[in-house]
């Protein structure tokens, strides 16, 4: 039984851990980007309800020529391709706007595209 | 803008065709536009021309930070760490090139000899401080900003370091040093400038006359005024502390991007222009623009600094460096 109410702990724990890495990892990109919907005029564009939306899908914000390719080539982003995008955006992207070094460790990625695609952050 | 008045340069290794600089005094032309390729993939970004000829350059997307012998071409490497991603760099009082690094969250000295790396973490209560820019005031401290919203000094002797909270939060970027020896630095997301008291580390507040401008980098000229590059607002602006005045102007082109400010020994002031791909020159005197497209799209230049008669950029888009020399009159 103990060991039952550990393991349902444990359960319940994972998903928050996984937000906790989330946002430390996410803390630098706050200096550009904001997960609350109503907030605008960043440097980068607000990143509310990410997954599933176009690529430059933020109509308030002035893309990188580059996405604005992507953007009108139909693309759109989806946890996959955001993965592959952290792992190197200037890689995906050449000529982003945007200047950061890829995230190379995949939990880290993953825990960033949980975060992106939580429904808090929709 | 007088379209006139949007001179546009040549590409590599091309002397500027006289034609197209007729009417401007002599010493401040012709120009030679130089590349230099370095590591593949290495986002070659921030600069840092040493007394030695050689430049300094930070790889954030490889975490090294490079140094080229513009005499040959040859550059070399220093890895910083696991994880690093240096984003500027400068030249110390030492000769040494201090970096700050922000995959590390840390500042970074490496040695010009053995390029021995000596970190200086930020506290644990700073994490993803996002590191940006440095410079070191007449006293030999090193001041340098976050855009996670701090700004921070440290002593290179003794390695104190302190952290403050920037006055308005997020958007610490660019910082400069006036020939007095005062600090400023921008705020890109707090669209501002902000002069830092050396003593008591306090920040005061500017604001530029344009609303949310995005005020991203800075730059003193040899008079102490602030040159500011708007990254939101397309302009070039500069502020004058003595008399508190402002006055702007928009970069030429369609929906200009303001990325970089750099002021060189003449007081000529060399910006980088994101939408029109290309370092431009803005003669204070004249009011007029001398734009230098790349020949390479998404060059993304992201800082300049220079010395007499060469103005330095890292393409971050193509992995080049380039320089823009200005050559005497034969």
């Amino acid at each position: 039984m103990r060991f039952f109410v550990a393991w349902l702990l444990l359960l319940a724990a994972a998903p928050a851990a996984a937000d906790d890495a989330g946002e430390r990892l996410f803390a630098p990109c706050r200096a550009c980007h904001s997960l609350e919907p109503a907030e605008r005029g960043l440097p980068g564009p607000n990143l509310t309800g990410l997954i599933g939306r176009s690529i430059g899908g933020d109509p308030a914000f002035d893309y990188s020529p580059v996405l604005r390719k992507a953007r009108d080539d139909g693309l759109r982003w989806d946890a996959a391709r955001l993965d592959s995008f952290l792992a190197d955006p200037a890689g995906m992207f050449p000529g982003l706007w945007m200047s950061m070094r890829g995230v190379e460790d995949a939990a880290e990625r993953q825990a960033l595209v949980g975060l992106l695609a939580a429904p808090s952050s929709r | 803008m007088n379209r006139r008045q949007f001179l546009v340069s040549t590409a590599a290794g091309i002397l500027a065709a006289p034609a197209l600089l007729r009417g401007a005094r002599a010493q401040e032309g012709p120009f030679r536009t130089r590349y230099y390729p370095v590591a593949a993939g290495m986002g070659s970004r921030d600069v840092a021309p040493a007394p030695d000829g050689t430049v300094w350059f930070c790889g954030q997307r490889n975490g090294t930070l490079g140094r080229l012998d513009p005499r040959d071409g040859a550059f070399k490497l220093v890895d910083l760490g696991k994880g690093a991603a240096p984003h500027g760099v400068v030249i110390g009082p030492d000769g040494a090139p201090w970096v700050t690094e922000g995959g590390q969250n840390a500042i970074a000295r490496v040695d010009p000899a053995d390029h021995k790396i000596t970190l200086f973490r930020l506290p644990e209560t700073e994490a993803g401080a996002n590191l940006n820019t440095g410079v070191f005031d007449q006293s030999g401290i090193y001041w340098f900003t976050g855009q996670s919203g701090i700004y921070g000094r440290l002593d290179p002797k003794s390695g104190d370091m302190r952290v403050f909270k920037a006055p308005r939060g997020r958007g610490a970027y660019g910082i400069t040093i006036t020939p007095k020896g005062d600090v400023w630095y921008a705020s890109l997301a707090g669209s501002h400038i902000a002069k830092i008291d050396l003593g008591t580390g306090n920040a005061t507040v500017v604001e530029p006359p344009t609303p949310n401008q995005g005020a991203r980098r800075v730059w003193s000229d040899s008079k102490g005024r602030i040159w500011v590059s708007e990254w939101n607002s397309g302009n070039v602006s500069v502020h004058d502390p003595a008399d508190g005045s402002w006055k702007a102007w928009k970069l030429p082109g369609d929906n200009p991007r303001t990325y970089s400010v750099y002021v060189d020994d003449r007081d000529k002031v060399w910006l980088t222009d994101f939408s029109a791909n290309a370092i431009v020159r803005f003669d204070p005197e004249s009011e007029k623009f001398n734009a230098f497209p790349s020949d390479r799209p998404g060059a993304n230049v992201r800082q300049m600094a220079g010395r007499p008669g060469e103005a330095w950029g890292g393409e971050s888009g193509t992995n080049r460096l380039v320089v823009i020399q200005s050559l005497a009159p034969a």
